[in-house]
């Protein structure tokens, strides 16, 4: 008998690669059906992500899950599932749709360069196998939870309000050394090794 | 010792959507030529993705579903737009990679020399805390020696650069810290042009620079 864990893994995987399968068919197909079981799965998400972000109202907050549900539907044909899961593909799409809502609301003007130009992800010549995307994703989903709540709060700031790092100490009254040194103990956490060479330095900052 | 990558914490303020158009830039130039960091990058943005998925869902409008097929329907079969995407004509711009070509607006670069070998031509991305440029240095010229005003990233583009620290090449990203010094130059063979964004303190207001340790210096 598969033990609790190893079921919702299972039950995990098989989710994952259902909503893969679903971009997939509104990409080659058009297929209306998977678009709307996206939606029903999605934009509650999408929505709660949304509101999160600093000066976005319940009403804009559907309006840019409106953009980004279209945004999905066009772009569906470019999505591969050994690039990205469907969650982060979805994600980087309602990011971007905020970056872009964001600039206009400060007047500044994104159809100069938007957020999909300034992150030129049309093409990724080495896609990160799925084998190991699949290992990344479990062990960021296992670990994100278990992040030390000082850790997971910068997180929060950074990935739903788009704050950088500085905001992040502005916010939480913090030295800029404590938000780094922070961030790269939740990134060791979760098994992350990013720029090496980068991590090699002495850690910033000592009120942990 | 000199790092050539962006930092950790730059990469989540990327992944993260936090970063402003000019240091997005650098990051995404460096990405065209680093697989470690771009795979980094798409690390981060799973994170995103769990973060998305783990919020407590907050229901949509009913009709939602509805304005959306309709939207879709009158999408019919318009190809999705071609982003007004740049060309560049004149020689040195031809030199650049794809990427930064497409940055540049009109397709045209202002070269103004700034010493016997060394040129810098602005770039205007449309935000005021961060000027953008290129820097081209003749081969086997030295630019003056300068120090750093603000926060400066340098990403190299084509040839190679050297200082007191090392040799760079194309697609090292490279950080200086307001008050360093250095006296860039380039190698023999070939021009070096980089791609460069420095903070822009003197925009900056009493009150930010309290807020921003980093800005706390006196501008010359």
């Amino acid at each position: 008998m598969m033990n609790i864990k190893r079921k919702a893994e299972f039950t995990l995987a098989i989710e994952a690669e259902n909503w893969n399968d679903c971009i997939d068919r509104v990409g080659r197909s058009q297929d209306k059906e998977a678009f709307r079981a996206l939606f029903k799965h999605f934009s509650p998400f999408l929505k709660a992500f949304l509101i999160k972000s600093g000066g976005v109202t319940p009403e804009n907050a559907e309006e840019l899950v409106q953009e980004t549900m279209i945004k999905v539907w066009r772009k569906a044909p470019s999505y591969s599932s050994s690039q990205a899961s469907a969650s982060t593909w979805i994600y980087t799409i309602a990011r971007n749709t905020r970056i872009d809502w964001l600039r206009k609301q400060n007047r500044q003007n994104p159809d100069l360069l938007n957020a999909e130009d300034l992150y030129d992800e049309r093409e990724n010549p080495t896609p990160l196998s799925s084998l190991s995307q699949i290992r990344t994703k479990k062990l960021i989903a296992e670990h994100l939870s278990q992040l030390p709540v000082e850790q997971s709060e910068v997180l929060q700031l950074m990935y739903f309000q788009g704050q950088s790092g500085q905001q992040v100490a502005n916010t939480l009254d913090l030295p800029l050394g404590t938000v780094k040194s922070r961030i790269r103990l939740a990134m060791n956490k979760m098994k992350l090794a990013l720029a090496p060479l980068g991590d090699l330095g002495v850690l910033e900052g000592k009120n942990l | 010792m000199i790092n050539r990558h962006p930092e950790s914490d730059l990469l989540v303020e990327y992944a993260s959507g936090s970063l402003s158009v000019a240091p997005c830039i650098s990051v995404t130039t460096h990405l065209q030529y680093c697989k470690q960091c771009r795979d980094s990058v798409e690390s981060l943005g799973e994170i995103g993705g769990e973060l998305l998925m783990t919020s407590e869902a907050a229901p949509v409008s009913e009709d939602l579903l509805d304005r959306i097929m309709q939207d879709l329907d009158s999408l019919g079969e318009e190809k999705p737009p071609v982003s007004a995407l740049r060309q560049c004509s004149d020689g040195i711009t031809k030199e650049l990679p794809e990427f930064v070509q497409r940055l540049l607006p009109g397709g045209r670069l202002n070269w103004r020399r700034l010493s016997p070998s060394l040129k810098v031509a602005p770039v205007s991305v449309g935000e005021e805390q961060h000027e953008l440029a290129l820097h081209r240095i003749d081969a086997g010229g030295k630019a003056p020696e300068h120090d750093h005003l603000g926060k400066e990233i340098t990403v190299v583009l084509t040839g190679s650069f050297s200082d007191e620290d090392g040799v760079y090449q194309p697609g090292d990203f490279l950080v200086r810290q307001q008050g360093d010094t250095h006296r860039p130059f380039a190698a023999r063979n070939q021009a070096c042009i980089c791609l460069s964004v420095l903070e822009a303190p003197i925009r900056l207001t009493g009150i930010k620079r309290v807020l921003n340790p980093f800005l706390s210096f006196t501008p010359s």
